[in-house]
């Protein structure tokens, strides 16, 4: 029997699908891409935020793919500005939320590292997925007690996703506990 | 974050406040809306006259983190979920390295800058907020 709960491929293509329909129904432009070697979901465009500092528009860039290796999905992301300068693990980090500053401080860079996107093949700041199921374990188990279905993908990106700048609409909330 | 340790008291209330702060509210005092330092306050069978601007919420621990003391929480609408996650922190004495959210649904959770008041329109029931908190090391 095991202690974490973690999530098969056809399960986070299932959560994925859900999550995609209510996001068209509000247009906030996640899509669905398959390649042979990965699966994945990109938020194109979709977010652009303007710096406090100065008159800067940035723009994020949000991928949701699944590890095979930690069975869970794995948060892809970059920023840049609008000339095309790319944000550095630096910027990144000066961008994550103060909240959770105290607790990314004490090792930032393990927490959030530079991959190569698996299909894109360009460089991504990645959301390490090690700790994914110690956070997720509690509310699925939550649910399961009381027997209803919770969007992995939903729950599980409503919580990193302020990490690194990404606040999924109230309404996901919703659309998650409909998809029964 | 305005003062929070007044504001922590222990249920139920047991008449006036001793000016110790702005906390307690007694069901048949007619207290007028403490100055702004008590955003959070145990919340007990307050008239429905003095809640526009605060918002009754209950608080339900999840998986293996503490069970708050007092559950049923009267809060300033404009509370961001951040500042509701610092106070239970502060409250069940969780130390920096210790993540707690806060889930609506059972499941989803609201961004750290949503506040509380949008929250309540959203999925409150009942005439309250209920509110499943998690702590994890979430992180590192």
């Amino acid at each position: 029997m095991e202690e974490d709960e973690f999530l098969g491929e056809k399960t986070f293509q299932h959560y994925c699908a859900e999550f995609i329909k209510h996001s068209q129904q509000i247009g906030d432009g996640w899509e669905w891409r398959t390649s042979k070697e990965a699966l994945e979901l990109p938020l194109d465009d979709s977010e652009v935020t303007e710096a406090t500092a100065a008159t800067e528009v940035i723009k994020y860039e949000y991928h949701v793919l699944y590890s095979c290796s930690y069975q869970v999905p794995v948060l892809y992301f970059r920023a840049s500005f609008l000339d095309g300068r790319p944000f550095s693990l630096k910027d990144i980090w000066e961008g994550v939320h103060e909240c959770y500053k105290t607790r990314l401080q004490q090792g930032p860079w393990d927490t959030i590292t530079q991959q190569e996107h698996p299909i894109l093949g360009q460089p991504f700041f990645v959301l390490h997925p090690c700790k994914t199921n110690e956070f997720m374990t509690p509310v699925l188990k939550n649910s399961r007690k009381i027997n209803r279905n919770v969007n992995y993908i939903t729950s599980w990106l409503s919580i990193v996703g302020p990490v690194v700048g990404l606040n999924l609409p109230l309404s996901y909330a919703r659309a998650a506990s409909q998809n029964e | 974050m305005a003062e929070q340790p007044e504001a922590v008291l222990p249920l139920p209330p047991s008449g006036a406040a001793d000016g110790e702060g702005p906390t307690d509210v007694s069901p048949g005092t007619a207290t007028p809306e403490p100055p702004s330092s008590a955003a959070v306050s145990p919340g007990t069978e307050e008239p429905a006259g003095d809640t526009k601007k605060k918002i009754d919420i209950l608080l339900k621990a999840v998986g293996d983190t503490p069970i708050m003391k007092t559950k049923k929480w009267a809060v300033e609408r404009t509370r961001t979920i951040q500042g509701l996650i610092d106070f239970i922190k502060k409250f069940l004495k969780l130390v920096a390295s210790e993540q707690l959210f806060i889930y609506v649904n059972q499941s989803f959770a609201p961004s750290p800058d949503q506040e509380v008041g949008t929250l309540y329109e959203c999925f409150g029931s009942d005439g309250k907020l209920v509110l499943h908190y998690c702590k994890s090391q979430a992180w590192g």
